[in-house]
């Protein structure tokens, strides 16, 4: 067994059959001239940079940023986007989290309704008081159930999204810990703010009283995916989690384009006191809750992250609670309770809200069915609820190459790879 | 400097061009001019002509001549008005546009926003393919004498306070390393959809960083390419103070910069030793000294506050009394906090230990700031030093453990490591390259200083009778291993150190400072490739170069271990220090057995083992009967012989799995079975290497099994794993190919007995475990290690598993 110089390779590279010890796509200067091969589904971040963010499918969701062991992957601010901070170990460990390359999302889905989901979810259209009302984006529920959580105890927080305040329309994460952080941060934001990558961070600024804090996470639905799966195999990251709670969603936005269309549309971003997606059409509302927009979402479409395309998660089904605005009537929310986590904590806020049964969804599965259809016809994998739940890069590239969905070459000027120890 | 600068739309351009008032001017590769067409009129000045692509380090102005002639080939007059466009976004555009203003344009000079691209949108727009054919002018260029370019010292007088510093890179590379007090504003930020953004929303962004119409403002990026399109953009908008660093980050790194001096770095540390420690030290110098404190020897372990001490030991040569320092430092300090185990930190060490590496160097754990001075001083009074054992610099110089000790050695290597060591300890000038330097010195006939993975290796060569040493150059292990080339110089003992100054100096000019992922030196070496970079070499020394007549290295040897002769027929004894972790007071009660029984001296060999030198015979066989012996033997089984490992996730930040215990108990438990299988003594030694992750401390790729920490998943579990491969020889300059990903680490030992027996049983007459690795297919080999035993349900989540 010699060297291998991949420049005596024989085996020309065939599309979806990457080399054996030659991977990546890009011209990673490192891999060449290499004078041992590598090891058979070694994965470095290099691979879920090309397959999934240079690729622009990155939906965002920091999966990878909390799974990585060494904290290697750090958030690009101007981006939103993981990057390389530090060396990476290649332990594949971010590609396994990454539900849109090493973690079949369906799969997961599957296997925590199996483990963990209440027998009969529950569906109810709700609305909270009017405080949390007004401050949230449909029924104020998630704010005030929230609210209730933390000054009962139960919670020592919950990581949510407020505007920020350098850029109309942009969120970013927070911690809020009490009832009027709550109401600061009700309402959507339509972009993804990378909450579950900075749950350290947060907690470091936040200086609980408990060194164990038990935290509730709102998020979309593929954020809570990337949440789940890590708290299914006890990884650390995922251990302040104590609540997961998914905003239904078709899509999310990046944040420029999202400007940029509204500036088309001769919209200044900068009046925007809301948005808000429901039945198709986009409305955007001033201070004064004057409509400033009202249009087509399709017409939005260019600004929707790419990866949420094959996302067939509508619902956000690994959370213990899913809230939405579809099916209930203005002014209330749509929650499905899922899980025992969630049931408790429902039943726990009750009494902040004013809960109907639905007992039949149809509007919402309606939609979820629509929107799972869709994205099966986009995903150039097989959409599998019975596969295994991780994907090779070799099944990855199998099904990607060739597609306008293949990996991209990295931009090797993207990387800063430090070195420590040797 | 006169010539205005404004940004154009393209519809204003479309306009002009009808009135032909002014000269286009296309950035973009001449192919692309010439195959996709063009904005129509517009003459091509391709931007590889007018910046040197193939250096990221150098200055980016062409030469005055040069401009000139691509300018007046192109028809342009000195009092043209000119307007650039290319397809990047602006800055080369911009970059075209700030050289002919440097060089005296007298015209106005015009950016195109957005580009070629944004011309194109408008649909009734078209490219045109017929080229202009120009009738040459004779412009000519001269450098201004108020251009505004501004030079290292302007920009240190900058960042004292007399201007505005300007990072327009992105944020992550601002993040990662940046002028001191620049603030950040990248070239795209003033741009929204490739367009640039309303004047308001402009002003607003440069006010909030402090930019304003009565502040000088100095511009950086890396290569002075994206300063330019900030530069234009900055003028358009009626800045008139603006100026830029051509040198950019690139020569700022390069520069001697204070805070990368090991000897001011170390004084700064003394300082906080005694002055409110390791907090006081960051909240005054910031998070980032962590970094450059590797200069002076001094990591920082993934237990906050606390760093790992690497102490050098050049070509392995410790006198009695330093390894006594040593081990007496490490009893004292090494010691863990109790909220860490204290005492027992470490279930087989306990507490108070040290580590032999694989370059010689002691390393030593949990060395608080407030204890270091005080280390340093007893380092200082015999003579030790932790300066540049890590760090971007000419690390501890690697010799063969045996010198001066060997019958059959042509060099002595002692002067010739002790002047490599000494000319850089120390050197604000060489502390600081691209990255870090290795060099090892072998006089032996069995290249035991492993040449074959240095940045330098030398091993013994003869010219004309007279003896001296070969170079290889460009070999390692981490970010794609590499074999060393071989580049035909001889030189002699005397020239060492001047080769060792003249291909660091090689490294700084050519080596890149910023992309530290392929900043190597063997990354020169490939892209010269072997007889160009001896060229470029032998042009920074100060000696002719010559070729060996013969070169002597017969064999490539793996350890010392055992009782060998000497030359002068006294006895050296190699001792086996499993995973070359040690207690500081074993260390030190072996360095009095070295001072009462040898010659007062102790080595570290490159395979984490001790050496003990010069015992005469009585002095021997009472060696050889101490206790401590009984654990660091001479003679161990073939495992544990063979064990190298990393620091491993005990310690290090990466470290995805725990090395040193697993690797004892292993190594313990093969000798075991290897006993019982009766093949023990069909080996000598039988080298696992196991790193913790996929650098390559632990050398993995060199082992007979080379391991590597991974973790694994399968739908309802993961734990920890290692990579596997097998057969690595430096004697054969053979690197081990990774055969399986993922193994579950406790399925590990049953592998290695499964691929012992398959050697024991398929290989032929004395054919050794690396000739039969390579004669085996990696597809058998590969079936032998995965017909493994099942697994038990692994450990996860336990802090050390
Ligand atoms: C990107 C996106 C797309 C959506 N698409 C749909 C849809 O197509 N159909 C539908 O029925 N519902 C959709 N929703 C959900 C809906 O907009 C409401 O969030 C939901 O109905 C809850 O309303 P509420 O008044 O009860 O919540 P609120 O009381 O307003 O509380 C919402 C909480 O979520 C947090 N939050 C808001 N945005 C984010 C974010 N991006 N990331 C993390 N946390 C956030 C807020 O800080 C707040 O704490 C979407 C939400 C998002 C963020
Ligand atoms: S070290 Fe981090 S970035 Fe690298 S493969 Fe592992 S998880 Fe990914
Ligand atoms: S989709 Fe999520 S896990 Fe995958 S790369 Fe993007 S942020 Fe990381
Ligand atoms: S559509 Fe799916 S992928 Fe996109 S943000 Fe929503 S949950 Fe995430």
């Amino acid at each position: 067994m010699s060297g291998t110089d991949p420049s005596k390779a024989t085996n020309v590279p065939k599309p979806g059959v990457p080399r054996e010890g030659v991977k990546g796509v890009g011209e990673d200067p490192r891999e060449q001239d290499r004078d041992a091969a590598e090891a058979p589904g070694k994965i470095w971040f290099r691979d879920l940079d090309e397959a999934v963010i240079e690729a622009d499918r990155c939906i965002q969701c920091a999966s990878c940023v909390a799974a990585c062991p060494s904290d290697s992957i750090g958030i690009d601010e101007d981006e939103g986007r993981p990057t390389l901070v530090k060396m990476c170990t290649g332990c594949s460990r971010c590609w396994d989290f990454c539900p849109r390359s090493g973690l079949r999302y369906e799969r997961h889905l599957e296997l925590t309704r199996e483990e963990r989901g209440l027998e009969q979810p529950a569906t109810y259209a709700a609305r909270a008081d009017d405080t949390a009302a007004e401050a949230g984006q449909d029924g104020g529920v998630v704010t005030a159930l929230l609210a209730e959580l933390i000054e009962a105890g139960e919670l020592d927080g919950a990581v949510v999204a407020r505007e920020r305040e350098d850029e109309p329309l942009r969120g970013e994460a927070v911690l809020a810990t009490s009832r009027e952080d709550l109401l600061e941060a009700g309402g959507s934001i339509y972009n993804q703010t990378m909450g579950l990558g900075k749950i350290d961070e947060l907690l470091a600024e936040a200086d609980l009283e408990t060194d164990d804090p038990d935290l509730a996470l709102v998020g979309t639905p593929c954020m809570v995916q990337g949440a789940t799966a890590l708290d299914r195999y006890d990884h650390e990251p995922a251990d302040p989690i104590a609540l997961t709670v998914a905003l239904m969603c078709t899509r999310s936005f990046e944040h420029d384009r999202l400007l940029a269309r509204l500036e088309s549309f001769d919209v200044d971003p900068e009046a925007v006191d809301g948005l808000d997606i429901s039945d198709g059409t986009l409305r955007a509302v001033d201070a004064d809750g004057d409509a400033l927009l009202e249009a087509d979402v399709d017409a939005f479409d260019a600004a929707g992250l790419r990866g949420c395309d094959e996302c067939a998660d509508f619902v956000g089904e690994a959370a213990d609670i899913s809230v939405g605005s579809v099916g209930s009537p203005d002014g209330s929310t749509t929650a499905v309770v899922r899980t025992e986590a969630g049931e408790s904590a429902w039943n726990r806020a009750a009494s902040a809200l004013e809960t109907t049964a639905i007992d039949s969804p149809d509007a919402l599965e309606g939609l979820a069915e629509w929107n799972r259809r869709r994205a099966e016809s986009i995903l150039p994998r097989a959409f599998d609820r019975e596969g295994s739940i991780g994907i090779t890069y070799e099944h990855h590239r199998e099904a990607y190459d060739g597609t306008d969905r293949e990996p991209e070459p990295l931009n090797p000027a993207r990387v800063h790879q430090y070195e420590e120890w040797c | 400097m006169s010539a205005a600068f404004s940004i154009i739309s393209p519809s204003r351009l479309e306009a002009r061009l009808e009135s032909d008032l002014v000269t286009v001017v296309d950035v973009r590769e001449e192919r692309e001019y010439e195959e996709l067409g063009h904005i129509p009129g517009a003459v091509s000045v391709p931007a590889d002509r007018f910046r040197d692509p193939s250096s990221v380090a150098d200055g980016e102005l062409p030469a005055p001549g040069e401009f000139a002639t691509l300018l007046s080939e192109a028809g342009i007059d000195r009092t043209d008005d000119l307007v650039a466009y290319g397809d990047d976004g602006g800055p080369l555009a911009a970059r075209f546009l700030l050289t002919a203003a440097v060089y005296g344009h007298e015209g106005s000079l015009f950016l195109v926003d957005g580009g070629l691209d944004a011309w194109l949108a408008d649909a009734d727009r078209s490219h045109a393919t017929a080229s202009p054919s120009p009738a040459p002018t004779d412009y000519e260029a001269t450098l201004r004498d108020d251009a505004p370019l501004i030079d290292r010292e302007g920009v240190e007088a900058a960042v004292e306070g007399d201007a505005v510093v300007v990072d327009t890179r992105t944020a992550a590379e601002y993040e990662q390393s940046r002028i001191p007090g620049a603030v950040h504003l990248e070239w795209t930020d003033l741009l929204a959809d490739g367009r640039l953004r309303g004047e308001d929303a402009l002003e607003d962004l440069l006010a909030e960083r402090g930019i304003t119409r009565d502040e000088r403002i100095v511009l950086y990026c890396n290569t002075a390419r994206r300063l330019s399109h900030t530069f234009v953009t900055l003028r358009h908008l009626g800045y008139e103070a603006v100026e830029f660093y051509e040198g950019s980050l690139t020569d700022w790194v390069r520069a001697e910069a204070p805070e990368w001096d090991p000897v001011e770095l170390q004084a700064q540390v003394r300082h906080y030793a005694a002055n409110g420690g390791f907090e006081a030290m960051v909240d005054d110098l910031g998070e980032d000294v962590l970094g450059r404190l590797k200069l002076i020897g001094l990591y920082h372990q993934k237990q906050r506050g606390y760093f790992m001490l690497r102490t050098r030991a050049p070509g392995g040569r410790l006198t009695a009394e330093q390894a006594r320092t040593i081990g007496e430092v490490a009893n004292e300090f090494a010691r863990a906090p109790a909220e860490y185990g204290g005492p027992e930190q470490n279930p087989v060490f306990g507490d108070g230990y040290l580590d032999a590496t694989t370059r010689q160097d002691i390393q030593m754990h949990w060395i608080e700031i407030a204890d270091i001075a005080e280390i340093w001083d007893r380092y200082d009074a015999v003579g030790l030093s932790t300066m540049q054992a890590c760090g971007n610099s000419v690390r501890n110089v690697v010799g063969c453990p045996a010198a001066g000790l060997d019958p059959d050695e042509t060099v002595d290597i002692e002067p010739v490591v002790e002047r490599v060591s000494q000319r850089f300890l120390g050197d604000r000038h060489y502390a600081n390259l691209p990255r870090k330097f290795k060099v090892s010195v072998t006089g032996c006939c069995e290249d035991c200083a492993r040449s074959g993975i240095q940045d330098l290796g030398l091993t013994p060569a003869r010219k004309d009778g007279r003896e001296g040493f070969v170079a290889r150059v460009g070999g390692g292990l981490s970010d794609g291993p590499r074999v060393a080339s071989d580049i035909d110089l001889f030189v002699e003992p005397e020239q060492v150190d001047d080769l060792v100054a003249a291909l660091a100096d090689l490294f700084i000019d050519h080596g890149s400072y910023l992309d530290t992922a392929v900043n190597r030196l063997r990354f020169l070496v490939a892209e010269f490739g072997p007889e160009k970079f001896r060229e470029e070499l032998e042009s920074y020394a100060d000696f002719a170069f010559e070729e060996p007549d013969e070169t002597l290295t017969m064999d490539y040897r793996g350890d010392h271990v055992g009782v060998h002769e000497q030359a002068d027929g006294r006895s050296y004894v190699g001792l086996n220090v499993p995973t070359g972790r040690m207690g500081g007071d074993e260390f030190a009660e072996l360095s009095e057995l070295a001072n009462d029984l040898g010659d007062g001296e102790v080595r570290l060999t490159p395979n984490q083992n001790i050496l003990v030198p010069h015992l005469a015979n009585d002095d021997l066989a009472a060696l050889l009967e101490e206790p401590l012996l009984e654990r660091y033997s001479p003679d161990p089984g073939p495992f544990t012989r063979g064990i190298v490992t990393c620091t491993g996730r005990e310690f290090c930040n990466y470290g995805i799995i725990e090395t040193k215990n697993r690797a004892i108990r292993w190594a313990r438990e093969l000798d075991d079975w290897a006993e019982e299988a009766g093949i023990a003594d069909d080996h000598e030694a039988i080298r696992v290497h196991m790193s913790g992750c996929s650098a390559s401390c632990a050398q993995p790729q060199l082992g007979d099994f080379g391991l590597r920490g991974e973790v694994y998943r399968d739908d309802y579990d993961s734990g920890r794993a290692a990579d596997l491969g097998l057969g690595g020889d430096l004697g054969n300059d053979e690197f081990i190919d990774w055969l399986v990903g993922k193994i579950p680490i406790d399925d590990v030992p049953a592998v290695v007995k499964a691929t012992m027996c398959a050697y024991d049983a398929d290989s032929e007459a004395g054919e050794s475990f690396t000739e039969w690795t390579r004669h085996t297919s990696n597809a058998d080999l590969r079936e032998i290690i995965t017909e493994r035993p099942a697994r038990d349900a692994p450990a996860i989540g336990t802090e050390v598993s």
